[in-house]
């Protein structure tokens, strides 16, 4: 009898996975310790992390004898999907162990911790102040885990993943960024991608806590300072503020902008300017950094001529606002100072388009991504040029360098399987908004979509900044769980499990 | 002078035919036909082998050599034997024929130990180059990364009507970003100052920004058409040479390709060039691309018969000049009588350079002009050179003249008060039995 050969070496992706799993367990650690400062219940911490490293010494056991050798291409998108949606599943855990009333259904639980992991920041909780601390603690927590990656931090410390990292490494990091241009062995680029995160979440928190501890911001203490900062540079936006970063002074909005700006630049480029002192003068020249530049003054310019004929603010005030929203929801943060589904439709539009821009490339944030946008309409102009003079041969560039074809046309597979789910999932949200009777907009539906794909976080309508997800249904909850997992993995990894090639031999 | 000659193909057999009158002369090739072929035209000692051995080297007799050129076909060879000459004989100048750009770039950085490095293709670039680059020009030649033109005009009747003849220079309304670097009236040779005129009959050196190079060609030579726009036909290495040179002159530079992946490979590495991936001959190209439009057609498909085609279709569709670069010289004939106004031979050209060195090997010199009587030097200023921090007007005259100073990456054309800094990079004409003089001031 001949069995059906699989195409995917399931071991090896067990193997791996268990391997990451087991030492995700430690991270409860943190949350367990400030339980027993609080004096909280420590259990269902423990118990969580004990679930993840049992789950993962298991499935290592399972596949005692493998390798990380046999990953390949096809067993990284499979490891990297599905750490994707198991690590929220533990993370999940302690929010129904600790009966935590607002998040006691497990679909919201998964939302809210998917939202943590993912960097994305949308909740289900309608009160965030009335969660207990640890609760709070372990949301901004996962989302300074997820932002720079899961998998970037287990092959900065996982021997085992030094080989056949790089793939996973290229998947990982968001939007397409030229590796081999940054010089190092995987390992030390995880690692590296990994100290400058830590040093830059310390720097912004010193920064924020020092304007407390001044006496400038009297709502900005040490615990807040860091909740904002590591939110913040993981392109997250969860806070343990109900009105979000509205509690805090201007002069803490200004320094937030600041750090959402930094934290949407390429961490790669990042490390070598801030580190290794070279490279500053290309940074302003960089094609994406002056794009992205371009982007943050344009949609900062609209919202303030909005806000100007409309009177909502003026003066400082006014350009804070502006600023604000545009930064926190073009580098898919999702912090607000304001309520802006308040605002006129020349506001409201723009922040829904903001929503498809996202950070650069290497960054922390979700999103399409500044550099496809470049690439597609460079190609776009390309091809038109094509049309008018059939024989002409133009290489689409970046910074003057050649783009190949190959990473073209995947940039163009990308935004249109990007656009696919979006119009899937703001379809699914109707339709199950039409079948539950929930009052849902089209417009909202759509924010929501393009929010949760888009890993950004708030919405419109009833899920804007200060609102949350809290009124949709079970179903819409999931649609919107596996947008920001689609986000978060950028799409493909998923997309090829769909297809019947992928799992041929 | 003994010089051992590696190679004894199409380049060697040239080099070893202008040089074997004067010099002692050691072939070595790896050939025995070739050797003998050459052993039987000219008076040369031949070693057969291969010239990266050192072995083969020192039965040559390197040791007692001056010079080694190293013109075989294949770089790599001439560059192993140049760095074995270095080690087994130091007192030997190396000369190497390359045709990798990038052996040249390391070259110019002082990466590789080599006396003189010659391109086939550059060399070739720069013969088309000289034959458009200003229009009316005697020659024409590039400085400073294209930054400086240097060109030298006959002061023809055609050139009766302009404001610039019969006017003291010091009130000529002469272009801006440009300096009269010389005058030779009669055969003899006038530093240009304040009062002196430039007159019908005379020839003027000129150094200036490319832009102003052609203003000085619209008014010397006013019935030339002005070339714009360039067709290369071939994305061959030497193709891709003549299309950055002229890209470097502010040409527009359209460039067609049969091959897809070489107009890919050209198309990557020429931004400012348009590449189309097409047959030369192709009609809906001719006439869609409005090829006709070009004033210059440069064909360099690799294959005579192919560029001698491509060339005359040029010709057909109305281009002005049409250049052929052949590879074998007995297509130079063909060429001529077909019509092609010029024809390049690349490796003649390189064997032209090689012998030019082998005469005169100062390798500061970076071009002749005016029939070898004058040298453009291109040269770095020192700080401790007693010529720093003095006005122009008061520097020692050495019938010289400092045409173009690049300072911080631009060029700028001096005026009488403009004074030199350590680290300018002065590009000067100088009369050739001073040259040393000026150099050592400098």
């Amino acid at each position: 009898m001949r069995a059906p050969r699989l195409g995917v070496d399931l071991g090896a992706v067990f193997d791996l996975l268990g391997g990451v799993l087991r030492w995700i367990g430690l991270a409860f650690l943190a949350p367990t310790l400030v339980a027993l400062f609080t004096g909280e219940d420590v259990l269902p911490w423990l118990a969580a992390g004990a679930a993840a490293s049992g789950t993962g010494v298991l499935l290592d056991r399972l596949t005692h004898e493998r390798r990380a050798d046999r990953i390949g291409q096809r067993e990284g998108f499979l490891v990297i999907a599905l750490i994707w949606l198991l690590v929220p599943v533990f993370g999940a855990l302690p929010f129904v162990l600790s009966g935590e009333p607002q998040l006691k259904a497990p679909v919201d639980a998964y939302f809210e911790a998917m939202s943590g992991f993912t960097a994305s920041g949308g909740s289900v909780v309608p009160h965030v102040e009335q969660l207990s601390e640890t609760v709070q603690f372990w949301r901004q927590l996962s989302h300074w885990l997820g932002g720079m990656g899961i998998i970037v931090l287990a092959i900065a410390i996982l021997p085992r993943l030094r080989v056949g990292g790089r793939r996973l490494l290229q998947s990982e990091l968001a939007g397409p960024t030229e590796l081999e241009r940054f010089g190092s062995t995987i390992r030390d680029t995880a690692r590296n991608l990994w100290s400058l995160y830590v040093g830059l979440t310390l720097v912004a928190t010193l920064v924020l806590a020092t304007v407390g501890w001044l006496g400038l911001d009297d709502a900005m203490t040490p615990w807040q300072a860091f909740a904002h900062a590591s939110s913040a540079m993981a392109l997250g936006g969860f806070s343990p503020q109900g009105e979000s970063v509205a509690a805090f002074a201007p002069i803490s909005q200004w320094i937030l902008v600041v750090v959402m700006v930094v934290a949407g630049l390429n961490f790669l480029r990042l490390f070598n300017v801030l580190i290794r002192r070279r490279g500053a003068r290309e940074l302003g020249r960089d094609d994406e950094v002056r794009l992205y530049g371009g982007f943050l003054l344009a949609a900062t310019a609209l919202l303030l001529v909005e806000l100007l004929t409309s009177g909502e603010a003026s003066g400082e005030e006014a350009v804070r606002q502006s600023a604000f929203q545009a930064t926190s929801i073009m580098t898919t943060t999702g912090f607000a100072t304001v309520d802006y589904t308040q605002w006129g439709s020349l506001a409201t539009m723009t922040l829904l388009l903001l929503m498809f821009v996202g950070a650069s490339a290497g960054s922390t944030g979700g999103s399409i991504k500044v550099v496809r946008h470049l690439l597609l309409f460079r190609i776009a102009r390309r091809d038109l040029a094509t049309a008018a003079h059939p024989h002409v041969v133009t290489p689409v560039r970046k910074n003057g360098i050649v783009v190949d074809e190959q990473a073209l046309r995947s940039t163009v597979l990308f935004v249109l399987l990007y656009l696919f789910a979006f119009a899937l999932g703001s379809l699914g949200l109707v339709i199950d908004a039409e079948r539950t009777g929930v009052e849902l907009s089209a417009f909202d539906a759509i924010g929501a979509a393009a929010s949760s794909i888009g890993n950004v976080g708030p919405a419109f309508g009833d899920a804007g900044p200060y609102g949350s997800f809290a009124g949709y249904s079970n179903l819409s909850t999931a649609i919107l769980t596996v947008l920001m997992w689609l986000g978060r993995v950028e799409i493909v990894p998923v997309a090829v499990l769909l297809t019947r090639s992928f799992w041929r031999p | 002078m003994r010089i051992i000659v590696l190679g004894a193909g199409h380049v060697g057999t040239t080099v070893v035919e202008a040089l074997f009158d004067d010099h002692e002369l050691t072939v070595v090739d790896r050939d025995p036909a070739r050797i003998a072929a050459l052993a039987n035209s000219f008076d040369v000692r031949t070693v057969e082998g291969n010239g990266a051995s050192s072995s083969v080297l020192l039965e040559a007799g390197v040791r007692d050599t001056d010079l080694l050129i190293a013109s075989t076909s294949r770089d790599e060879v001439n560059l192993v034997a140049a760095m074995l000459v270095r080690r087994l004989a130091p007192q030997t100048r190396t000369l190497v024929r390359t045709t990798d750009v990038e052996h040249l770039r390391a070259w110019r950085d002082e990466v590789l130990d080599i006396d003189y490095m010659v391109s086939s293709e550059l060399e070739a670039a720069a013969a088309v180059i000289d034959a458009i680059a200003v229009p009316g020009a005697r020659v024409a030649d590039v400085f400073a990364d294209g930054q400086v033109t240097i060109a030298e005009f006959d002061v023809e009747q055609r050139a009766h009507a302009c404001a610039l003849l019969d006017v003291p220079l010091s009130r000529a309304p002469i272009p801006p970003q440009s300096r009269v670097a010389l005058i030779i009236r009669d055969d003899v040779l006038l530093l240009p100052r304040g009062d002196e005129t430039i007159q019908l009959g005379d020839r003027v050196a000129v150094m200036a920004s490319p832009a102003a190079m052609l203003e000085w060609s619209r008014q010397l030579a006013p019935d030339e058409p002005v070339v714009e726009e360039v067709v290369v036909f071939g994305a061959t290495q030497v193709g891709i040479a003549i299309a950055r040179k002229l890209l470097l002159h502010d040409l527009r530079v359209r460039l067609v390709e049969p091959d897809a992946e070489r107009a890919r490979r050209a198309a990557a590495e020429l931004p400012r060039a348009r590449v189309f991936h097409a047959s030369p001959s192709d009609r809906t190209l001719l006439r869609e691309e409005r090829i006709g439009a070009a004033q210059v057609a440069v064909a360099a498909l690799g294959d005579d018969a192919d560029s001698l085609y491509a060339a005359v279709t040029a010709r057909a569709v109305g281009i002005h000049t049409t250049i052929g670069v052949v590879d074998d010289p007995q297509s130079i004939a063909v060429f001529d009588q077909a019509g092609v106004d010029v024809a390049v031979n690349p490796r003649a050209a390189t064997a032209q350079r090689l012998v030019l060195f082998a005469h005169d090997p100062r390798t500061r010199q970076v071009a002749l002009m005016d029939d070898d009587r004058f040298d453009v030097l291109d040269v770095v200023v020192r700080p401790q050179s007693r010529l720093v921090g003095r006005p122009l007007r008061e520097l020692p005259r050495t019938s010289s003249t400092i045409g173009a100073i690049v300072r911080d990456d631009s060029a700028l054309f001096p005026h009488g008060d403009t004074e030199l800094q350590p680290g300018d990079r002065v590009i000067v004409l100088v009369d050739q039995t001073r040259t040393a003089e000026v150099e050592a001031a400098l």
